[in-house]
């Protein structure tokens, strides 16, 4: 019994993914487990083990396909097993990218939809053919032939017009400043000349969008757009926190772990959001979905990009556990060995940029949370205290939220909240 | 090399075969002291007697009878009819006699024999004088049918007919009999079943036989002026046809003008087009298949009908331009 693999849902908002690559190719034995291929969803890429074992025998999508989530992507049967029985129709939608060859070679046993006369081109047979040699789509080409008949001139028109003129001066000037230049658009006429080589010097390498910068693009995009943001902020005397961590820190210098300011604040936002639910939902159409886990993400600069790990039922750990969690989880996002698991469902976000030197900065909700937590540096600072003036350690929160679920009034309770946590952060060690 | 007729080509042809292998012998209406309607024969008789150049009673009939009983005996003869209209006479000897024996006695008999005839139109002979049937034979199986365009052609081909076991249809174009061309003397012969490339060019194939040659070669020397480079292509047998010539010059050029010496409907042109399209050339086609031939009525007796009837040089280099288009 042939097995098909289907794209699989990797994340809660995940509807499509990008084939990355094939780790077998058709013909080759895959054992169950094994990893099968790479799949880049929105928000990493991730390998996909092998659901059977068996021989690969037919990949329906080639790499750098987007199939969308339970789709048939490949076909895994027995040596001897015949697949060409299979029922595949409608299960790809974009052909593989193989030029020229028939979709999959798989028989389709599906009703064939009629012809109708305007599905049909009007090209003649060596057009066709030179369509099918050059893989393009015959559709796109303008016929210069009686009736607006395509003719085989036409696509090779067609094919020298896609590419690209460029001057051999240009040519030699991109190559050695490491520029691509169909990313040119030449200034005058339709060839790229050394001037407009230069002028892309000037404007720097162009980096295409790709992997995880395309993935933090698409997300923040998505974020922003479709998320009503706005912004409270706060000041937090830190003094007692300070005072929390140092103590404790003391107790633990015999051992590996080290509290930072961060696990109080991941066990300070979880106590307050237990308190206001709806700081843990999503928006999921029109509806408001309550998550039942607590679970704080942690935005982590990594060199090209950043990732946020996320720590399960922060509420219900203590501060120790929090602390060896996090620093587990961070050393993973940094050396890239995050399992997808370690980086989905999360609740609330937390970015601090403290260690950096900023005072205080507003964040991008991490879609489809509905609200993250921006956290500057601590900073010794003059508080007027009943008429004195006296120096605290203040740390300013900004929280960002998704006015379609938290009014502005919510907002500022639970930021309060937080903030109490924080300031009497023994009121932590009563919940739990 | 010397440049001689289409008729002195044919007619050393045949005495070269007639020197060659005393069974060939020619027989017809006035071949002997007369020396042919169009003096193809002239002089043979002198050189070969009357037993091997025979006159006969007007009967078409007669002479191919006599033609396929011959060859059944050892004989080659070669038939002359005068003109390829009054091959409608011999249609029940060379249809139901010479095209089936081979295949009825199972190899056994075999009928080598050649019918030739001078076709087609442009001087004024009427309807009754001025077709070119030759599809009518190439239906046929069982026949050979031979339409040779130039001098060199009609003496390598005549020879390769009288060779044949097997009954040849010969059609001579009367207007290509006073033609000249280069043709070397002594032994040669041209294969049946090879198609000749009488000028290369990549822009259109023409595919023209007999009179059409010349006319399409004119067409194409004019056309050359405007920068379109056609390829003349001669398939000189019809039957067997050299469908591998005619495909390779199709998917070199894409695109294909069939000029035919005969009326439309029906005719040659329509078998060959029906092979390109069913063929390998089919994906290389840029344009339709055109045909140009004559129209669909009798040949007229006038002279400016009679031009209008069949394809002219202005009407093929017409053909080429649509095909172009």
């Amino acid at each position: 019994m042939a097995t098909l693999v289907k794209m699989p849902k990797l994340g809660l908002t995940m509807t499509e993914g990008t084939i990355v690559k094939w780790l077998k190719k058709e013909g080759e034995t895959v054992e169950k487990g094994e990893p099968l291929l790479e799949i880049l969803t929105d928000k990493a890429t991730l390998e996909e083990e092998s659901p059977a074992s068996g021989i690969l025998k037919k990949v329906l999508y080639q790499e750098g396909a987007v199939v969308g989530i339970g789709k048939t992507i490949a076909v895994i049967a027995k040596e001897d097993e015949d697949i060409a029985g299979l029922d595949l129709e409608g299960e790809y939608d974009t052909p593989p990218s193989e030029k020229g060859k028939n979709a999959a070679g798989i028989q389709n046993k599906g009703e064939k939809k009629p012809v109708t006369a305007s599905d049909r081109v009007k090209a003649s047979p060596a057009a066709k053919r030179r369509a099918r040699e050059e893989g393009i789509d015959i559709g796109q080409v303008q016929g210069t032939g009686p009736g607006g008949r395509i003719i085989e001139q036409d696509i090779i028109d067609f094919v020298k017009s896609a590419k690209t003129k460029v001057s051999p001066t240009a040519e030699k000037i991109a190559v050695s400043k490491g520029i691509d230049v169909k990313e040119i658009v030449p200034e005058k006429g339709i060839r790229v000349m050394k001037e407009d080589v230069l002028k892309a010097v000037g404007r720097g390498k162009k980096t295409p969008l790709s992997g995880m910068r395309k993935i933090i693009a698409d997300k923040m995009v998505l974020s922003k757009n479709t998320i009503p943001h706005y912004y409270v902020s706060m000041d937090v005397d830190m003094t007692e926190a300070v005072r929390l961590r140092e103590n404790i820190n003391g107790f633990l210098k015999d051992s590996d772990i080290k509290l930072s300011y961060n696990d109080i604040l991941i066990k300070a936002s979880s106590l307050a959001i237990r308190e206001f639910p709806v700081v843990n939902s999503y928006v999921d159409g029109e509806a408001v979905v309550f998550k039942e886990e607590i679970n704080i993400g942690i935005a982590v600069a990594l060199e090209d990009g950043l990732i946020v790990p996320v720590i399960k039922n922060a509420d219900k750990k203590g501060l120790k556990q929090i602390a060896f969690e996090r620093e587990q989880l961070i050393e993973k996002a940094r050396t890239n060995k995050l399992l997808p698991d370690e980086f989905s469902g999360g609740s609330f976000t937390i970015s601090s940029l403290g260690m950096f030197g900023v005072d205080r900065f507003t964040a991008i909700i991490n879609h489809p949370e509905t609200a993250i937590l921006a956290v500057g540096r601590i900073k010794k600072q003059p508080v007027v205290e009943e008429d004195n003036i006296v120096i605290r350690p203040i740390m300013n929160l900004t929280l960002s939220a998704d006015h379609r679920v938290i009014d502005g009034a919510l907002a500022a309770a639970f930021l309060n909240k937080i903030k109490e946590y924080l300031e009497n952060p023994f009121l932590q060690l009563m919940e739990g | 090399m010397a440049q001689i007729t289409y008729i002195q080509a044919l007619r050393d042809g045949i005495r070269e075969e007639m020197q060659r292998d005393e069974n060939v012998f020619i027989m017809g209406e006035d071949v002997g002291l007369y020396g042919g309607a169009f003096k193809v024969t002239q002089g043979l008789l002198d050189e070969f007697g009357e037993e091997r150049v025979r006159d006969t009673p007007i009967s078409e009939a007669a002479i191919a009878g006599l033609a396929v009983g011959a060859a059944l005996t050892g004989m080659r003869p070669i038939a002359e009819i005068m003109f390829f209209d009054f091959t409608t006479l011999t249609m029940d000897q060379i249809i139901n006699q010479a095209a089936k024996i081979r295949y009825m006695f199972g190899g056994k008999a075999k009928v080598p024999m050649v019918l030739r005839a001078p076709m087609g139109c442009g001087t004024g002979a009427a309807a009754q004088h001025s077709q070119s049937l030759v599809a009518l034979f190439a239906h046929i199986p069982g026949l050979k049918v031979v339409m040779p365009s130039t001098p060199y052609d009609v003496k390598g081909l005549i020879k390769s007919a009288i060779r044949d076991d097997n009954p040849v249809i010969f059609a001579e174009h009367k207007l290509l009999y006073w033609t000249k061309g280069e043709v070397p003397e002594g032994d040669y012969i041209v294969p049946l079943g090879e198609a000749d490339i009488k000028r290369k060019g990549k822009d259109v194939t023409v595919i023209a036989g007999s009179i059409m040659v010349p006319r399409a070669l004119e067409a194409a020397g004019i056309l050359e002026k405007e920068g379109i480079d056609v390829e003349v292509v001669d398939p000189r047998t019809l039957v067997p046809l050299d469908e591998d010539t005619i495909m390779e010059s199709v998917i070199k050029t894409g695109r294909v003008l069939i000029v035919e010496d005969d009326c439309r409907n029906n005719g040659w042109g329509a078998e060959v087009a029906a092979r390109i399209a069913g063929g390998e050339a089919f994906d290389y086609l840029d344009a339709p298949i055109m045909r140009l031939a004559g129209l669909d009525i009798p040949i007229p007796y006038n002279p400016k009908l009679e031009k209008k009837a069949v394809p002219q040089v202005e009407d093929i280099v017409d053909g080429i331009k649509q095909v172009l288009l």
